[in-house]
């Protein structure tokens, strides 16, 4: 094995069985979105009557890039900004800089970390939805969306990291910046529902290019073009694009030297 | 041969005010210990950390392995950071390998787990060890590649006594095979065992550097006794000093110990304890250090 790839595995490695070893953030790390499921696909029951134009009046399917999200966006934004500030509180980056490891083969083996956590849990994710009777394709896609996805937001979470002082700031940062993201981005709340002026601002939010993507792969009805195919790989495209950019910004910030 | 490592006026200030380094000049040839000995805030670990290539001095130059610090060949550079706290969640076995696991080449994970006193087969997760079994696995993690430098930033804080003996055993082992250690402490006892020379800083500068030996006979006094009373300070022929500790007499031979007592009585004075002991290294860093607070420090 090469050493870059070496290095990255062992990075990995160590940073699973640590994380494996939390068993609370094990536990909320899939709890979480199976209990969205339980409220909104279980209880609420998000089979709209059709034609409605409030909140989960779509039916089930169409709402499956918003319970992936949940997983996609929280767990790597909150894992990775932690572990960041983590690292520099405890000098384990002033260790690190000391070694061949890199601050990109840092941010790798924890992006990797993040894919097979947030891969797991939207399977688990799927299968409930399934369960409740959801109806929507399980395209290929999402083997393309659900890991670049959540490399872009392990790059944004090492950006906030490196910006925050501290955990607590960390944490604070990615629930501050996950929320509004998770409910402007034509997840839960669809774009009709934004007044006029606002709807072309949802296109900063990197969420949406993942949402619209999924949507247009998994729930081609809701897709107003003639080609979803069309939608599904420009969204793809944007998406790899903000994933390489996010992942090079966020490495270059992380705090490995002062 | 040319030094392994090399600060030369080197400067750092973090904000306006707080000056770190402030013209700070050292070498460090090959196999040598190098002690930096000083207050808080003296300097040491950021000089360390210059050296390390882990920030950069605002001005001057640094050398590691005759290199700037950030391009020499990491493989043959280990290091202990200061406050230094490695995932809680893995044994020190586990520990070991991971970092074990950045270099193309390292030692043997449990050979090393061995030479620092702990079990490669304890299963004891980082965070649940004690104290000094924690400092003895991040020793670990510091000699898994082999190091030809290695940098300690205060090895032996919160390990027992037993633990620290057995950490500098384990050093003075590393030194005798020629690994060249840079050790920062606030032990004297550690410098003086440890180091070939030793550096004072204080307030940013080197205060005095030198050996031990060289270090205690230029600035640690003379031999001290100490006469535990309240009696006046000239008794009898011996010109004494009032300190917080009781009446210090200086440069009293230890044969010469037993005519103070003699004459203490003989002037009726009411004394308990005598203490006589040697000027050593901390002494030395009293009265520089002191010279440094009182802001007469002079680069020596």
């Amino acid at each position: 094995m090469s050493g870059s790839l070496a290095r990255v595995r062992a990075e990995a490695t160590g940073a699973m069985r640590t994380f494996l070893r939390r068993r609370t953030a094990v536990f909320f790390t899939f709890f979480f979105p199976v209990v969205l499921i339980v409220i909104f696909a279980g209880l609420v029951r998000t089979q709209g009557a059709g034609g409605g134009a409030g909140l989960f009046s779509e039916p089930t399917g169409y709402y499956l890039p918003a319970y992936l999200a949940t997983v996609v966006l929280f767990t790597p934004l909150s894992r990775v900004g932690s572990e960041v500030a983590r690292h520099r509180e405890d000098n384990r980056f002033e260790k690190l800089a000391t070694t061949p490891l890199t601050r990109a083969e840092w941010l790798a083996a924890h992006a990797l970390v993040n894919v097979v956590l947030i891969v797991a849990a939207s399977v688990l994710l799927v299968v409930a939805l399934l369960l409740t009777g959801a109806n929507f394709e399980l395209s290929p896609w999402l083997a393309f969306f659900v890991p670049i996805s959540s490399v872009l937001f392990c790059g944004v979470g090492a950006m906030l990291g490196s910006l925050a002082e501290g955990q607590d700031g960390a944490i604070a940062a990615s629930n501050g910046i996950a929320l509004p993201l998770l409910f402007l981005s034509e997840t839960f709340v669809q774009p009709a529902l934004f007044p006029e002026w606002f709807r072309p601002l949802l296109d900063f939010s990197p969420l949406v290019y993942f949402s619209r993507g999924v949507r247009a792969a998994t729930f081609p009805e809701a897709t107003d073009t003639a080609g979803s195919a069309g939608v599904v790989a420009t969204n793809a495209g944007v998406t790899l694009v903000l994933a390489v950019v996010a992942f090079a910004v966020g490495a270059a910030l992380i705090p490995w030297t002062e | 041969m040319d030094p392994v490592l090399v600060a030369d006026d080197v400067e750092k200030s973090y904000g306006d005010d707080a000056v770190a380094l402030d013209g700070v000049s050292l070498s460090v040839d090959a196999g040598e210990v190098f002690a930096l000995v000083g207050p808080n805030g003296a300097g040491k670990t950021t000089l360390v950390r210059c050296l390390t290539g882990t920030t950069d001095p605002d001005a001057g130059t640094v050398r590691l392995l005759g290199e700037p610090p950030r391009e020499a060949r990491k493989q043959r550079v280990g290091l202990l950071p200061q406050a230094f706290a490695p995932p809680d969640r893995l044994a020190a076995r586990e520990l070991v390998r991971y970092y074990a696991g950045l270099y193309d080449d390292a030692r043997d994970p449990d050979a090393v787990l061995d030479e620092v006193g702990l079990d490669p087969e304890e299963g004891t997760w980082y965070g649940d060890l004690s104290g000094g079994q924690r400092r003895r696995a991040c020793v670990a993690a510091a000699l898994v590649n082999d190091p030809d430098v290695l940098f300690l930033d205060e090895p032996t804080t919160g390990v027992d006594p037993a633990g620290r003996r057995a950490l500098w055993s384990l050093f003075a082992d590393l030194a005798a095979a020629g690994t060249t250690i840079l050790l920062t402490t606030h032990d004297m006892a550690e410098a003086a065992r440890l180091a070939d020379r030793v550096a004072l800083l204080a307030g940013g500068r080197v205060a005095a550097t030198g050996t031990p030996e060289h270090l205690v006979a230029e600035y640690a006094g003379d031999a001290r006794l100490v006469v535990d009373t309240d009696a006046d300070p000239e008794i009898a022929g011996f010109d004494g000093e009032r300190t917080d500790e009781g009446l210090v007499f200086h440069g009293v031979d230890p044969a010469e110990v037993g005519d103070v007592a003699a004459a203490l009585e003989d002037a009726g004075v009411d004394f308990g304890a005598l203490s006589w002991r040697e000027p050593g290294l901390e002494d030395a860093y009293m009265a520089l250090a002191g010279d440094a607070e009182r802001g007469e420090v002079t680069r020596r």
